[in-house]
C-alpha cells in the first residue's frame, strides 16, 4: 500500500472522528490502518435497538480505486448481511462495480446505519430472510430481535 | 499503488543538470532544467556558472552559502519533497482537494466532464483499466486519452502554490512553513533538516544536513551519565531529554531532582503537585495542590477513615487469595470423592440402592439420611455428609462381615465334631472287631487244642481260655470293650452286640 493511500485513510479517519455518526465508534490503530474496528449501536428507531454490533472495515491495497471491505462480526439476522462466519455485507457503494474512488468512508458508514433501519431487500445477499422481510414482516422481525437477544447484547 | 513521481529522482535530475551546465552553459539551457522542474525560479537561478564537468552545479554552489555544506561531497543526494505528503498549516478549501487521495492537488489536471484530480491519482485510477476504456473516476464518462487529461486555470495552479505548508522535515525539527510554492528550494537547498548520506566514507546512515560537518556520528558511546550505549549522534538529545541520572527541574516546584527521581518525586513529594486527597477511595472528591491537601486532610473525615479502610480492603485481598486455592482444592477432593464413589458402585450410576446417590447435590436432602448435620459453610456439606454416609456403608459392611464369619466358624466347629465323634466310633468299632477277631482265634485254638486233647484234660482247656483272653489287655478301652463284649457274649452271637452299639451310637451322633 502506497503512502498516498495510507494518507487517504488517515484522512478518512480524521474525517469519520469529526463527524461519527451517532451511535458509532471507530477503534483505529495506525499500525494497523487497513483494518477499522466499528462498534456499532443498533438505531433506535430500528429493530436491532440494543444490540451491539461490531464490525470490521478492511481496506485493501488497491483502495481508494477498489471499496473498503465491510463485515459483521457479530451475527444478525438481516437480508443484506450474509449469514456466515463472514457476515459480509456487499451492496450498493460497496459493490466493486459501483465504487467510485471519491467516495467517502462516512458516507460508508451511513449506508450501513440507514440498511439497519431500512433493509433492502431487493439487493439482498439472503434471499430467505428477504422473502421473510417482504411476506411476514412479524416472523422477521420476531427472529431479527431474537438474534439481537442472542448475539449481539 | 506506488507513485510514479512528476520529478525525476534526485540522481536524474542532478547528472541531467549538470551535463546540461557543462556541455553547452547558458541561460537558456538552465532556464529549461529549472523550468522542467515547475519549480517556481527566482532569477537568480539564471546565473550561470560554468566549468568543467566536474565543477559543482549552480544550484549546488548557491547552497554553500549555508556554512554547513562547505564539506558535501560528491555522493550527498537529497530527496525532494512528496507534494502529497506535505502537511498543511490552515485546512484548505475544499475546492483544492482532490476526490481520490484527499489532498490539495499535487499536480492538477482536468477531464472533459470538469472533474479535477492530481496527475499521478489520475493515472493510478487509471492503471487497472484498460486502453481505450478509461474512465473518469467520479462520473464514469468515457475519456479521450488523445485529448484528455486538459490543462486546468492558472487560478487554480497559482491558489494550489499559495497553499501554506510545513517543511516535511518538521518531525525532525525545522520550523519553516511557508508558501508551497518554495517548498521544493527549501528541501533542497536550505533546509538543515534534510537527511544527506553521512560523509564518511565506510558510513551509509543518514545524516541531518546541519550534522554533516560534524563528520560520522555513527559509532556507539556510553553516556557518562547512565552508562547507556547509544549513538553519538543521539547523545546531546538523551542527555538534555532522557538520561535518567540528569538532573531536570521538576515542572510544578522546580525543584532539581534526578529524572529518575522525578516520578517518585512528583508522586510522593512535590508540595506543588496536584494530588487527590487521601480520602478519595472512599469518595473524597477533593483535588488541589499537596500542601492544600495537607490542609484540607486535618478536616477531612473520609481522610481520616481512609488507612482503615485501606487495611479492610488488603485484608479482603488477602482472603480472597487464600480462598482460592482452597476452593480448587475442594473441587479436586470432590472429583476424587465421587471417584471413588463410581468405583465402588459402578452399576448405582442411576442412583437407587445406594443412599449416596447425589451427595453434591445440596437440594437432595435424601441423599444424606442420618444427617441433621450442624450448619457449616455451604461448600463444605457435601463432601461432609458423603464422608459420613460412605463411613456408615463402611461399618455396616463390616459388621455383616463378622456376622458371616461367624456362621461360617460355626459351621466348621459343628462339622469337626461331627467327624471327630465319627472317628471314636470308628474306633471303637475297630477295637470292637480286634477283640472279636481275638476272641474267635482264642476259641479256634481252644477247639483245635480240644481236639486234640480232648480226651485227657477237660480242665487245661479252661486255664487255657482265661489266658489267651487276658493276653491282648494293654488299654482301658480295650478292657472295657473286651469286658463289654465279655460281658455280652454268653447267650448272644458274636456279631450281634457290634451291630446294635454302632447303630446306636449313629444315631447319638445324628441327633
Ligand atoms: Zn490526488
Ligand atoms: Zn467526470
Ligand atoms: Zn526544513
Ligand atoms: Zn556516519
Ligand atoms: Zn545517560
Ligand atoms: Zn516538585
Ligand atoms: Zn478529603
Amino acid at each position: 500500500m502506497s503512502t498516498g493511500a495510507k494518507k487517504r485513510i488517515m484522512r478518512e479517519y480524521n474525517e469519520c472522528t469529526a463527524d461519527t455518526p451517532a451511535g458509532m465508534k471507530i477503534n483505529f490503530d495506525e499500525q494497523n490502518m487497513t483494518e477499522w474496528e466499528i462498534l456499532l449501536d443498533g438505531p433506535d428507531q430500528s429493530i436491532y435497538a440494543g444490540g451491539h454490533f461490531k464490525l470490521k472495515m478492511t481496506f485493501p491495497t488497491e483502495y481508494p480505486f477498489k471499496p473498503p471491505v465491510v463485515s459483521f462480526k457479530t451475527k444478525i439476522y438481516h437480508p443484506n448481511v450474509s449469514n456466515d462466519d463472514k457476515g459480509s455485507m456487499c451492496l450498493g457503494m460497496l459493490r466493486a462495480d459501483e465504487w467510485k474512488p471519491p467516495n467517502k468512508v462516512v458516507a460508508v458508514l451511513r449506508l450501513i446505519q440507514a440498511l439497519l433501519i431500512e433493509p433492502n431487500a431487493d439487493d439482498a445477499i439472503e434471499p430467505s430472510i428477504a422473502n421473510e422481510y417482504k411476506e411476514n414482516r412479524k416472523e422477521f422481525e420476531k427472529n431479527a430481535k431474537d438474534w439481537v437477544k442472542r448475539y449481539a447484547k | 499503488m506506488s507513485s510514479p513521481s512528476p520529478i525525476p529522482p534526485p540522481n536524474d535530475r542532478r547528472s541531467s543538470r549538470a551535463s546540461s551546465n557543462a556541455s553547452q552553459p547558458g541561460p537558456g539551457s538552465s532556464s529549461n532544467a529549472t523550468s522542467s522542474l515547475d519549480v517556481a525560479s527566482e532569477p537568480s537561478d539564471l546565473l550561470v556558472v560554468g566549468g568543467p564537468p566536474s565543477s559543482p552545479s549552480p544550484l549546488a554552489l548557491r547552497a554553500s552559502n549555508s556554512p554547513s555544506s562547505k564539506r558535501r561531497k560528491s555522493r550527498v543526494e537529497k530527496i525532494p519533497p512528496d507534494l502529497h505528503l506535505l502537511e498543511y498549516v490552515s485546512p484548505c478549501d475544499s475546492n483544492l482537494v482532490c476526490l481520490i487521495c484527499h489532498a490539495p492537488f499535487g499536480k492538477p489536471v482536468r477531464l472533459v466532464c470538469d472533474h479535477y484530480f492530481c496527475r499521478d491519482c489520475l493515472d493510478h485510477a487509471w492503471e487497472a483499466q484498460q486502453d481505450g476504456h478509461k474512465t473518469c473516476p467520479t462520473c464514469r464518462n468515457r475519456v479521450d486519452v488523445d485529448r484528455e487529461p486538459l490543462s486546468v486555470p492558472r487560478i487554480l495552479e497559482n491558489m494550489l502554490d499559495e497553499l501554506v505548508v510545513k517543511c516535511p522535515n518538521s518531525r525532525l525539527g525545522c520550523e519553516w512553513s511557508d508558501q508551497r510554492a518554495n517548498v521544493q528550494d527549501h528541501v533542497m537547498l536550505y533546509c538543515e533538516y534534510t537527511l544527506v548520506e553521512c560523509g564518511s566514507y565506510d558510513c551509509r546512515f543518514p545524516v541531518s544536513q546541519k550534522d554533516f560537518h560534524k563528520g560520522c556520528l555513527h559509532y556507539t558511546v556510553n553516556c557518562e551519565h547512565c552508562h547507556t550505549s547509544l549513538m553519538r549522534r543521539d547523545l546531546e538529545e538523551h542527555q538534555t531529554t532522557a538520561c535518567p541520572n540528569k538532573s531536570t527541574s521538576c515542572p510544578h516546584c522546580a525543584t532539581e531532582v534526578l529524572r529518575v527521581e522525578l516520578k517518585a518525586h512528583i508522586k510522593d513529594v512535590c508540595a506543588r503537585a496536584i494530588v487527590p486527597c487521601p480520602g478519595a477511595i472512599v469518595g473524597c472528591t477533593f483535588v488541589a495542590e499537596r500542601t492544600e491537601v495537607w490542609l484540607h486532610e486535618r478536616s477531612c473525615p473520609m481522610a481520616t477513615m481512609a488507612p482503615h479502610f485501606r487495611e479492610q480492603q488488603t485484608r479482603l485481598e488477602r482472603n480472597e487469595a487464600k480462598l482460592e486455592p482452597l476452593a480448587r482444592r475442594v473441587v479436586i477432593l470432590e472429583d476424587g470423592l465421587s471417584n471413588i464413589t463410581n468405583m465402588l458402585y459402578p452399576a448405582n450410576d442411576n442412583a437407587s440402592s445406594f443412599p449416596v446417590t447425589n451427595p453434591l447435590d445440596p437440594n437432595n436432602a435424601d441423599a444424606f439420611p442420618p444427617a441433621p448435620l450442624v450448619p457449616t459453610p455451604d461448600f463444605r456439606l457435601p463432601p461432609a455428609s458423603l464422608h459420613d454416609s460412605l463411613r456408615e456403608e463402611v461399618s455396616r459392611i463390616a459388621t455383616a462381615l463378622t456376622e458371616v464369619e461367624g456362621r461360617a466358624s460355626m459351621m466348621i466347629i459343628n462339622d469337626g465334631q461331627r467327624f471327630k465323634d465319627e472317628l471314636l466310633h470308628t474306633n471303637a468299632n475297630i477295637n470292637n472287631m480286634r477283640v472279636q477277631l481275638h476272641w474267635l482265634m482264642s476259641t479256634t485254638l481252644q477247639q483245635r487244642t480240644a481236639n486234640s486233647a480232648s480226651n485227657s484234660t477237660s480242665g487245661r482247656a479252661g486255664s487255657g481260655a482265661t489266658a489267651s483272653t487276658s493276653a491282648p489287655s494293654g488299654s482301658t478301652t480295650q478292657g472295657a470293650a473286651r469286658n463289654r463284649s465279655g460281658a455280652a457274649g454268653p447267650g448272644v452271637t458274636g456279631h450281634s452286640p457290634f451291630r446294635r452299639l454302632s447303630d446306636s451310637t449313629r444315631q447319638d451322633t445324628k441327633l
